[in-house]
């Protein structure tokens, strides 16, 4: 037998066949070496936790068109490419334009989007009915609701004045002579008021039509209608200043005025574009106690029928990474293509960033803690473990042990303990922070395979140093005491 | 020859002296008996020539080596080398078998050996009591597994402090009769004992009083009594 198969022979015997104080200690190692095993599973599944968790909270990052480029569904797909699916949660399209409600003389921020990914990208959406499913059906903001009283089930006709778009021209570069304008400005009520008309060779106003439909017949209605009021525009050149060129109708100042602006914003008509109606059905009102409640949804195609352009102007994403980790998709995405251009959200990603540095910093401590009390009950049963050996560690030392071999020994000891109790700790520390995280997260964790090697070294790390006060204790024996017969 | 030798050793306690200007020496192969009342010294008389303590004053030479001058590190090496300990309370580590607590002592010594270990068993005759733990063992039994422990590495000098103290007759004979097989062989022995005839088995008795040696008695009778 070598000597080592003796020293194993030895500590184990120590373990095995004197269990009752041994218990006492596996038992305090192998607690901390659970709770410690659990706080670390959590810890390195927590930025997963957490970034689900936090993706509650809205979109964290941007994708918008650089510059003057036109950005559409394409260069979407093609830019999310960057980011590995499993961790992208949702990418919600936006396309804003005015839409007109010509029946009750009002105008609303229309966004085209995908409703399958509004609820992931903002989670926090109150839909009170359902989101569309088809194309022709309709998300209403409450406060719209409210306003005009539509409900789930009502209809909504609604208009795009493609005028009312901002593209191309300047309204200077289209006041070309021979051109064919038109325009349009808010009235009376918040009301659309349409201009069109055409520039003679000398740049002046030839000819003139209005649609004043949205406002109130009996006094904005009458502009359109009175022929002295039209006939005063004729000749003038743009722009046009009320009270100058022109005066404003009596009892329809409010209208004059928008037909005066409508004029001098008017741009070149676009042939391809004319004004485009549709009818949609409410499928649900939205309440999200912010901006969002003035506008009305529908589904990108109908956008796209309404506009005559597949153009976005936003994409909201909601990415569960770490902010370095975001940064540096945003920067991919955005070297990667001259279409788009990614921003991170701030405030989202930065709160993230925050709660997680605390988070961490708890965990530390909180392992630390249960580091020291571990080390202090080891070192207190090692030390009670020492007195109650005296007389064998005398014998020892009688019969030729060096110094030496009793610290080797103790040490044997305490390793092969802490060896065992970080086998029990990684294991029921995974049951423990499975259990954590079910209960507080609501999702299973990942098993993470160096957890076992980790805590087996930290514990027996932890029972070496809790043991070296006892084996100073164990060295100092005086051999002498067996003769004594104490 | 001399194996050991005491000169003017005296160990002093504050203003006790429980070893006073004590000089004695025994020689290779003898076999000595130390008597004396209790507090007469005895036991720290073996624990200076056991290595384990140092005198106060004197020399104390184990084979030519003063071993009152040398550092507790080297003492460990001679003990373990030169020495066998039998104590009157029977030391097991109590949770190692008979056969294992014989291997402890080989382990320090050199290398453990099974077969040796049990054969050292055999000789004390508690073969089948191998593999039982000193808490199923008598106490005879436990003291002759120590006598096996302290003869495995075949060390120079055997010190017995009151080895049957605590023996019945049969056990006592036992190990008596151990001791003068282990006498046959060459082993110098030290026995302390307040048992007269334990001292009668010995060559020699050393008498101490007060921490110094009264008396020598020769035993004329040695070789001829009933346990050769
Ligand atoms: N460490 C010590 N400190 C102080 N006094 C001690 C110490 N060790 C022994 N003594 C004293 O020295 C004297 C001799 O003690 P020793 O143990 O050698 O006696 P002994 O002859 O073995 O007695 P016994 O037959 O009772 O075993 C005693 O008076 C004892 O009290
Ligand atoms: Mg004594």
């Amino acid at each position: 037998m070598t000597k080592r198969r003796m020293f194993f022979r030895m500590i184990t015997a120590s373990l095995l066949r004197r269990r009752s104080r041994m218990l006492i200690a596996l038992l305090s190692i192998g607690i901390g070496a659970t709770i410690l095993a659990g706080l670390v599973t959590i810890y390195v599944d927590v930025p997963r936790q957490m970034g689900a968790q936090f993706r509650s909270y809205g979109a964290n990052m941007l994708l918008l068109p650089r510059d003057d480029a036109v950005l559409d569904s394409d260069h979407l797909a093609e830019a999310l490419k960057s980011i590995p699916p499993e961790e992208l949660i949702g990418a919600a399209p936006y396309r804003y334009v005015r839409l007109d409600m010509t029946s009750r003389q009002q105008s609303f921020t229309a966004a085209g989007t995908d409703f399958s990914q509004v609820p992931k990208t903002s989670p926090y959406f109150s839909v009170e009915g359902t989101y569309p499913e088809k194309n022709r059906e309709i998300l209403v903001g409450k406060s719209i609701a409210d306003t005009i009283g539509v409900k789930v089930g009502s209809t909504m006709e609604l208009t795009y004045q493609p005028a009312a778009s901002s593209e191309e021209l300047t309204p200077e570069e289209s006041r070309q002579p021979g051109a064919d304008l038109s325009g349009s400005a808010e009235g009376f009520g918040g009301g659309m008021v349409y201009v069109s008309f055409r520039l003679d060779d000398r740049g002046a106003i030839a000819s003139l039509e209005v649609d004043v439909s949205t406002q109130t017949p009996e006094y904005g209605g009458r502009t359109a209608e009175d022929e002295a009021f039209l006939s005063r525009f004729r000749g003038k050149t743009l722009p046009l200043a009320v009270g100058e060129d022109v005066d404003a109708l009596s009892g329809a100042t409010v209208t004059s005025e928008a037909i005066v602006t409508a004029i001098n914003t008017a741009r070149k008509t676009e042939a391809a574009v004319k004004p485009q109606t549709m009818t949609f059905t409410v499928t649900g009102i939205l309440t999200t106690g912010g901006e969002e409640e003035g506008y009305v949804f529908l589904s990108l195609q109908d956008m796209q029928s309404l506009t005559g352009s597949p153009r976005l102007d936003v994409a909201e994403l909601s990415v569960s990474a770490g902010a370095d980790q975001l940064e540096s998709y945003a920067d991919t995405m955005t070297r990667g293509s001259d279409t788009v251009q990614a921003r991170l959200v701030k405030r989202v990603t930065r709160s993230e960033a925050s709660v997680l540095e605390k988070l961490t910093a708890l965990v530390f401590l909180v392992t630390l803690v249960v580091l020291l009390l571990t080390m202090i009950c080891v070192s207190t049963t090692m030390m009670a473990v020492v007195s109650e050996r005296r007389r064998e560690i005398g014998l020892r030392k009688a019969l030729g042990a060096s110094d030496r071999s009793i610290r080797q020994e103790f040490l044997g000891e305490g390793l092969f303990l802490g060896l065992l109790g970080g086998i029990m700790g990684a294991v029921l520390g995974f049951v423990f922070a499975q259990v954590v995280s079910v209960h507080v997260f609501g999702s299973p964790i990942t098993f993470q395979p160096l957890l076992l090697p980790v805590t087996m070294i930290v514990s027996m790390a932890i029972a070496a140093l809790s043991c070296l006060l006892p084996i100073k204790r164990a060295v100092a024996i005086d051999p002498a005491i067996v003769l004594k017969g104490e | 020859m001399s194996l050991l030798e005491l000169k003017n050793v005296s160990k002093i306690y504050g203003d006790l002296k429980a070893l006073d200007n004590v000089s004695l020496h025994v020689d290779q192969g003898e076999w000595v008996a130390i008597m004396g009342p209790s507090g007469s010294g005895k036991s720290t008389m073996m624990n200076i020539i056991g290595c384990m303590d140092k005198p106060t004053q004197g020399e104390v030479l184990l084979d030519g080596v003063d071993i009152s001058r040398e550092s507790s590190k080297n003492l460990t090496d001679i003990r373990r080398d030169k020495i066998g300990l039998i104590f009157q309370q029977f030391h097991m580590v109590n949770y190692l078998t008979a056969v294992e607590n014989v291997m402890v002592s080989q382990y320090y010594h050199s290398m453990p050996d099974e077969k040796e270990a049990l054969e050292a068993l055999e000789r004390v005759g508690l073969r089948e009591r191998a593999r039982h733990l000193p808490s199923q063992l008598s106490g005879g039994e436990q003291q002759r597994v120590c006598v096996a422990r302290a003869l495995i590495n075949h060390p120079e000098l055997i010190l017995a402090d009151e080895p049957t103290g605590n023996l019945d007759e049969a056990n006592e004979n036992i190990v008596l009769d151990l001791f003068a097989q282990l006498h046959r062989e060459g082993t110098t022995l030290i026995v302390v004992t307040h048992d007269p005839e334990v001292a009668e088995a010995a060559q020699r008795t050393i008498v101490l009083e007060h921490g110094k040696v009264a008396r020598e008695v020769i035993n004329e009778n040695f070789g001829k009594g009933s346990l050769q």
